[in-house]
């Protein structure tokens, strides 16, 4: 009982905070264009806006399919604050990694929720003292070095994740033989990229496409027996 | 200055602006806020200790620093464009640096202009259709998940919790789709061009393997000296260490 008045509760602020925060994103520009008597033509706004959305409605949509399942109720802060991939996912799994919890549980996604909002306040944070010391940060991080560290990014990012992700442990249970699950996925998109298919443009559809895959490969591999699902003790640690 | 002779600047770096930028900033910051109170709240319901929760935030955050500072790199690059407050809010709120210079180019090329750059002393109207344009077109995300975020959490939910086994396996394959299209994406790139390797990234994929043997490492001494505070740290440590990593690769693989 305690547990639907949080979920009601949640999701109640996300939802209305969602939509407040699009209010702020679309109210900001409208107020500066009307006290500054600077709204543009209709004609602009269509010609420029039509194609922008044509091609981010599909990705967000593809995004929301890919992403709400593994965030939960962090969901609602990580789409209004953004840097999914970069940021919040792997705060997600980390999170989730830490504490021992299982992901689409009750703990699982008040943890997440914790990890991803205390992010989110940590980079609002930093990103607001980098427009206080815009001047003097600048020559540091613009260094070549630095902007070589921050290509690479994601392959670090990526790198340190692979054990979480993979490890088997969930929860209260272990999962024996997880990485087999994947395979099928990767044979296919490593196909694609062979071929040419650009990929990067379109990760959110090539990632909705994978969903189903793997989800049928393990599902195979479980009822084969190649993937082992046990239960294990929780560490209260 | 009357309005007819304001340009594209004065309303880009205008005290205005800044103004109302700080103000939708607080308001995402305290929902933020709310989340972090509540789900917290929450979590020690759940019977979760709470020194596991501080855990969590400690490591949270201590990751979070290199990816934000990235995010100001970004802020550098946008700002010369589109004024610091409005990339401030934008890379802040949704954005990333790739789709606002995108939206900014479109905006520009449907006016007939070939550089960014050429936008400064345009009229004021054309600050007002980027800003316009930018939010309209990446709200899509914000508004699918607003209304769908709680059928999907809830569904997931309780299909995990009749499953049982499967029901942990089943939530995990979310993951695992995500990084069978990410990882080989960090590898072999169609699209990119890294010089005499083509499409190959050599010096993207030995930083993953860096990175991924780091973690390992650390994670081993956590084990072997018991120091378990550093498993907070694994993924910083090998993000940091990773990226460095990949300085030095560079100039022993030069494009």
């Amino acid at each position: 009982m305690k547990n639907e008045k949080y979920i009601n509760s949640i999701h109640r602020w996300g939802r209305w905070g969602s939509f407040g925060a699009i209010a702020f994103m679309v109210g900001i520009p409208i107020v500066a264009c009307l006290i500054f008597d600077c709204f543009p033509s209709m004609k602009l706004v269509l010609q420029s806006g039509s194609g922008l959305l044509a091609m981010f409605i599909p990705i967000a949509i593809s995004e929301v399919i890919s992403y709400a399942p593994v965030l939960g109720s962090s969901a609602y802060i990580t789409f209004i604050t953004g840097n999914v991939m970069n940021l919040k996912l792997p705060v997600a799994i980390n999170a989730i990694e830490l504490a021992e919890v299982e992901q689409s549980t009750d703990a699982g996604d008040a943890i997440t929720t914790v990890a991803i909002s205390a992010s989110s306040i940590l980079t609002m944070a930093i990103i607001a003292l980098g427009v206080i010391l815009l001047v003097p940060l600048q020559p540091v991080l613009t260094l070549p070095a630095v902007k070589t560290a921050t290509t690479y990014m994601l392959p670090a990012l990526f790198g340190g994740l692979i054990l979480g992700i993979f490890s088997g442990a969930a929860g209260k249970y272990v999962i024996k033989g997880k990485l087999l699950a994947v395979i099928p996925a990767v044979v296919i998109v490593a196909i694609m990229l062979a071929l040419g298919v650009p990929l990067s443009t379109y990760q959110g559809f090539a990632i909705v496409g994978m969903i189903p895959v793997t989800i049928l490969a393990a599902w195979i591999m479980y009822k084969k027996g190649i993937i082992k699902v046990e239960e294990r003790a929780i560490k209260k640690s | 200055m009357t309005p007819m002779a304001m340009t594209f600047w004065d309303v880009a770096d205008s005290s205005l602006l800044y103004i109302l930028v700080i103000i939708g900033l607080l308001y995402v910051a305290f929902l933020a806020g709310v989340f972090l109170r509540k789900a917290w709240g929450h979590c020690l319901e759940l019977g979760i200790p709470n020194t596991t929760v501080k855990k969590v935030i400690a490591s949270s955050c201590t990751f979070s620093i290199v990816p934000s500072l990235s995010i100001v790199i970004g802020l550098f690059s946008l700002a010369a464009v589109i004024g610091t407050p409005w990339a401030w809010f934008r890379l802040s709120v949704v954005g990333a640096v790739s789709y606002e210079l995108m939206a900014a180019d479109m905006v520009g090329q449907a006016m007939g202009y070939s550089a960014l750059t050429q936008l400064r002393g345009e009229p004021a109207q054309v600050m007002g259709a980027v800003m316009i344009v930018m939010s309209i077109g990446i709200i899509g995300g914000i508004v699918t998940n607003a209304l769908f975020c709680k059928k999907i959490q809830t569904s997931m939910a309780s299909f995990n919790e009749k499953q049982g086994g499967w029901g942990a396996l089943f939530s995990g394959c979310f993951m695992m789709a995500m990084m069978s299209v990410m990882m080989p994406l960090q590898v072999y790139n169609p699209t990119a061009d890294y010089g005499r390797y083509g499409h190959f990234n050599l010096v993207g994929t030995l930083t993953l393997i860096t990175s991924a043997v780091i973690s390992l490492l650390v994670t081993m001494i956590a084990k072997k000296t018991g120091a378990k505070w550093l498993n907070n740290f694994v993924l910083a440590i090998a993000l940091i260490l990773g990226m460095v990593a990949a300085v030095m690769w560079s100039a022993v693989f030069p494009a």
